[in-house]
């Protein structure tokens, strides 16, 4: 190993968190906004009505666990992904006092807004207590839209030399388009008897 | 020719929302296909891996396709 390649990695590692003595990386990264999505599914039997109620809470969490002044910052919404009806991949079974109760269907909604790291855990707390929700998830993510704009399939071109021309198909289209009038046409009928 | 979906379409990230682009990343069975057959960067296997697994917690992929 050469000196330049040791140089390299002790900046590696001083760049590191993890040491014990140095913990202002962590504490800096903590208060620093970062960008989050939460994904939730809204259990079926709530009416369609009520479901604008259920997202107005996961709203006002959002807002109580990043806007507070312990968490030292402010969640801001950036989009939001208005829930709709699924049916879902496989049946989640949810504790519903004493029994479990199995769904098939969720109202499938997503908000992305800015927040503290630190309010990720007081947010966690809060949409597991809240009975509406059937599962959710945290999920780390980038301010632009991050779904996927996908080209349809387009055909790959071949030349091909087998190809009829439609051309002098196209000619004789274009004079019985045009007006003929009676003249030229017993004039052209004549020519062809007289043939 | 590389058969990468990700390149080919100029996707930056993968989202665990998109479920018809995460479908062409698993098998019919529901598993994740190798690296080796998508043509993928390390770096773009990683996160399609991490969202197909976010998306199959969510409901929106199956875990096993029977």
């Amino acid at each position: 190993m050469t000196t330049d390649e040791t140089a390299i990695l002790d900046t590696e590692v001083a760049a590191l968190p993890i040491d014990d003595g140095v913990a202002e990386p962590l504490e800096v990264s903590a208060v620093e906004p970062r960008i989050y999505e939460i994904g939730y599914h809204i259990i079926p039997t709530v009416k369609e009505d009520d479901v604008e109620k259920t997202v107005g809470e996961i709203r006002s969490a959002i807002e109580s666990a990043g806007g507070g002044p312990s968490s030292g910052g402010k969640a801001t919404f950036i989009a939001e992904g208005a829930p709709s009806l699924i049916k879902l991949a496989y049946p989640m079974s949810v504790r519903e006092g004493e029994k479990y109760t199995e769904y098939d269907r969720g109202y499938f909604g997503w908000i992305k807004f800015e927040a503290p790291a630190s309010m990720v855990a007081v947010l966690n707390n809060a949409l597991k207590s809240n009975l509406s929700v059937l599962r959710f998830v945290i999920w780390k993510t980038v301010r632009e839209d991050t779904r996927a704009k996908i080209k349809p399939p387009t055909m790959r071109e071949v030349k091909r030399t087998d190809i009829i021309k439609p051309a002098p198909r196209r000619a004789v289209a274009e004079e019985s388009a045009a007006p003929v009038s009676e003249e030229d046409l017993e004039k052209a009928l004549q020519d062809i008897t007289t043939e | 020719m590389s058969n990468n979906i990700l390149t080919q379409n100029d996707i930056q990230y993968v989202d665990y929302k998109d479920t018809e682009l995460l479908k062409q990343f698993v098998s019919p069975h529901g598993g994740l296909v190798s690296r080796k057959r998508l043509g993928l960067t390390a770096k773009q296997q990683r996160s399609v891996e991490a969202a197909v697994k976010v998306a199959r917690f969510m409901g929106l992929l199956p875990y096993v396709q029977k």
